[in-house]
């Protein structure tokens, strides 16, 4: 086990680094500008040979940039707040102010998922008390590295703690809660359900991504455009390939606009077949859990042998999977790179069929109007992000339709005794 | 019903009984995957001659059957195909004599096998033909761990109950020891049993039952009272998996020991054998070493997660299990939730011939949605994609 993450024995360790923690976050201020400071030298180590390859830590760089952050903390807490202290409010002055210690249980599907979800706590000026998965240790490590060789001064390190236990210690589990002003609790239902209902005190904030699934769309004039067509088949594959198309954000399903007479998705299908072989020529699996396989075996048999008007397309290998038919309901996902492919009479009325389900609606629609149309219902209809297809995975604030920094932070207002 | 399909069954029909009537362990591999893959073709192209959804399968599959140079190329369907319902079937509903359910455990829907009359009794040869190869061919007194409802014969018969009576050949006359459940769970009939075994001391017998209910309602219960009954010349099967057991913290290596200090036999008599009701007549014994062998009229593959293609021998991998018996149901070729490791593909020391594999886990089961688990099994550090 590593230096960075400690391996929790007993809830007096945690009650100590917790302690530790919570002294950091009140005894001293860190200015938001000093944080972007640190966190664009951070982005620019994780360019190292050893830690770029991880998956997400190309995105994680891009995230970590002060042009992205900037915009985020301006819209989020006004923008006084990258001026630090207090801003004028009326006859009153308000600042923002850390929770303090806030905790974190990140899912372990998503290799950047704990170091994402600690920079919105640090951004906020708390101290994080992250529990590591097990199968994320050696990644989160790497990167963290990366942190503790350029930020001298502690700054940031000193505010952070990462520590590993079994899933199923409750003790320790409890004592995590019982010691945080706040949590970040990302994962399954039934996880996220248990994590919910530990002995947070009364005035902890607790920020909740659960399980949702996500869902692409591509109009008539879009697929039926073959100038285009292949372009957008490799945006498709490149958001169906990232997380091992695991996240909330992955696309599970592409809806197709049924097209005029004489159209035929199968040419697109013949053009994602490419894009989804050449995006796994370049990004091969290494290692698979035999459970995904057997799922991906599964889902391509359950569709053949559903209705013999389905179709399908897929290698020996269990690489990729594209399943096509017809249809408005989103089918049950099956993850792994199988994407399913269901041609509908009307985009707008498979929109309406979406619930809170849904977190991302990634389109590909020529008409603007059209699009503004669809948006709207996908709001209306429990979908938080509509983005373009290629972008469904951009991790940007709002997320699951919730600000990831202004719930971590309290403002505190400030009327003068004095006349 | 398709002309050709009927036209096929006769030919198909002779095919497998030449199989079934060969020593199970006695062929070469080479000169058995010859005329299996040659029958698995036929087999494939009579399925989808009634069964639009299934010939809709083998069609998009990305090696044409016609093209297959080895039964690993073949379409295979997962277990899962079978939970279906209806069932996946091959003939009318008329010809259909009895449906064969799995033991699904509790909120799990169960895999069910439709089975005509011709596909029933080729069921039946196999498994004799497979067990004697261990038992040796006399018939005997069948001893059954379990309730006496099992022995009947009902339209739809659960696994337990196939697998008892798929044994019924061997007996001569059959005693259940296990008194039917009055609130959960079964108990231990032990006049009955005592009785059994006064009558049948000197006899060679056949005990079968479910792997974990020898373990909680025989062995533990005779234990418990201190009982020891002295039947050195039988032979224990048993089956069911270990999962309940596992719990029990109870491994292979105690459950044997236990099992034949209870009967007062000696250990190589407990035998365990892999099976399932999607692959029912052919059944998977272990071995003298330990091994399970593949007999003339099936195969089995052990595919890498990762690829899906063959592994070699010494690695490990899904179960892939094959067999030529079924013609009611597209039970041919069928990937299980089961990992195994390849043992070898010829030359076990115990004399059998062909591919020997050691059963190692069933895959476990896993809800695969949205944004994941808090807590992966993933162990490994993954490199290769990225964002």
């Amino acid at each position: 086990m590593s230096d960075l993450i400690q391996t929790i024995a007993c809830p007096q360790e945690i009650t100590c680094l917790a302690q530790r923690l919570r002294n950091s976050a009140v005894d001293q201020d860190r200015h938001p500008n000093a944080i972007l400071d640190i966190f664009e030298q951070w982005a620019d180590a994780l360019n190292d040979r050893h830690v770029r390859d991880i998956p997400g830590v190309t995105f994680l760089r891009l995230w970590l940039r002060r042009g992205t952050l900037e915009p985020i903390l301006r819209r989020e807490l006004g923008p006084d707040f990258l001026n630090g202290g207090w801003s004028e409010d009326g006859r009153a002055r308000l600042r923002a102010v850390p929770l303090g210690v806030v905790g974190h249980w990140p899912a372990g599907n998503i290799e950047i998922q704990p170091v994402l979800s600690l920079t919105c706590a640090l951004l906020g000026g708390n101290s994080c008390l992250v529990r590591i998965p097990s199968g994320l240790i050696e990644p989160s490590r790497l990167v963290i590295e990366q942190l503790q060789k350029i930020d001298h001064t502690g700054l940031l390190m000193e505010r952070l703690a990462m520590i590993t236990f079994d899933h199923s210690r409750t003790d320790l589990h409890e004592a995590m809660a019982r010691t945080v002003d706040g949590a970040m609790i990302w994962g399954g239902a039934e996880s996220v359900l248990q994590v919910r209902s530990l002995p947070f005190p009364h005035w902890a904030r607790l920020l909740v991504f659960g399980p949702r699934l996500s869902v692409a769309a591509m109009d008539a004039a879009t697929w039926g455009d073959g100038n285009e067509r292949s372009s957008w088949c490799r945006r498709i594959a490149r958001d169906v390939w990232q997380f091992e198309q695991q996240a909330c954000s992955s696309p599970q399903t592409l809806f197709l606009e049924c097209g005029p007479a004489g159209s035929d998705p199968a040419e697109l299908v013949e053009d994602l077949k490419l894009a989804f072989k050449e995006e796994n020529r370049a990004h091969p699996r290494q290692q698979i859990e035999p459970v995904l396989t057997s799922a991906i075996c599964r889902a391509r048999a359950a569709w053949l042998l559903a209705d013999e008007a389905n179709q399908a397309s897929f290698p020996e290998t269990p690489d990729w999977t594209i399943l096509l038919g017809k249809g408005s309901h989103i089918p049950e996902p099956t993850q792994g790179r199988t994407l399913s492919i269901l041609v509908a009479d009307d985009l707008l009325k498979v929109v309406s069929k979406f619930d809170g389900n849904v977190q991302t609606l990634g389109l590909a629609i020529k008409d603007k109007q059209r699009e503004e149309i669809l948006t709207d219902a996908a709001a209306r209809h429990g979908v938080d992000r509509v983005v373009r297809l290629g972008q469904m995975h951009v991790f940007s604030s709002p997320w699951d339709g919730t600000d990831l920094v202004r719930p971590l932070v309290r403002l505190v207002r400030h009327v003068s005794s004095q006349n | 019903m398709n002309l050709l399909a009927d036209i096929q069954s006769p030919e198909l029909e002779h095919s497998i009984s030449h199989l079934l009537e060969v020593p199970p362990y006695g062929i070469a591999p080479e000169q058995r995957h010859k005329a299996l893959l040659a029958l698995f073709k036929q087999e494939l192209d009579y399925a989808c001659a009634r069964n639009p959804q299934f010939c809709n399968y083998v069609k998009h599959w990305p090696i044409a059957v016609s093209a297959a140079q080895n039964i690993s190329d073949l379409p295979y369907l997962p277990v899962s195909a079978f939970k279906a319902n209806p069932p996946l079937s091959l003939v009318p509903p008329r010809d259909v004599k009895r449906t064969l359910t799995s033991s699904s455990t509790s909120g799990q829907v169960p895999s069910r096998v439709v089975l005509d009359a011709a596909t029933s009794k080729r069921m039946t040869k196999g498994v004799i033909a497979i067990i004697r190869d261990f038992i040796g061919p006399s018939r005997r007194p069948y001893l059954v761990i379990d309730t006496p409802e099992n022995l009947g014969r009902q339209a739809e018969l659960g696994a337990r109950g196939a697998a008892i009576q798929a044994l019924g050949s061997f007996a001569t006359e059959i005693s259940c020891c296990l008194r039917p459940a009055q609130q959960g769970e079964p108990s231990l009939d032990l006049e009955k049993l005592l009785a059994s075994v006064e009558k049948w001391k000197d006899a060679e017998v056949l005990v079968y039952g479910f792997t974990h209910l020898i373990w909680v309602h025989f062995v533990q219960a005779l234990q418990g009272r201190g009982i020891t009954l002295n039947m050195p010349r039988i032979h224990v099967l048993h089956s069911g998996g270990w999962k309940r057991l596992e719990r029990l913290a109870v491994t292979k290596d105690v459950f044997i020991r236990n099992v034949s200090s209870v009967f007062g036999c000696p250990p190589d008599r407990v035998i365990d054998y892999y099976g399932m009701v999607e692959t029912v007549g052919v059944v998977y014994p272990d071995c003298e070493l330990g091994y399970k062998h593949v007999p003339a009229f099936a195969d089995l593959i052990v595919r890498d997660p990762l690829t899906l293609a063959p592994v070699g021998v010494g690695q490990q991998g899904l179960v892939q299990v094959c067999s030529v018996l079924p013609t009611s149901f597209p039970g041919f070729l069928l990937l299980t939730d089961d990992m195994a490791e390849i043992i070898g593909h010829d030359g076990c020391l115990c004399g059998r011939r062909g591919t020997h594999f050691r059963f190692l886990r069933r895959v476990p089961k896993s809800e695969v949605r949205g944004c994941g688990n808090l807590e992966t099994t993933r162990q490994r550090f993954e490199r290769g994609s990225n964002v």
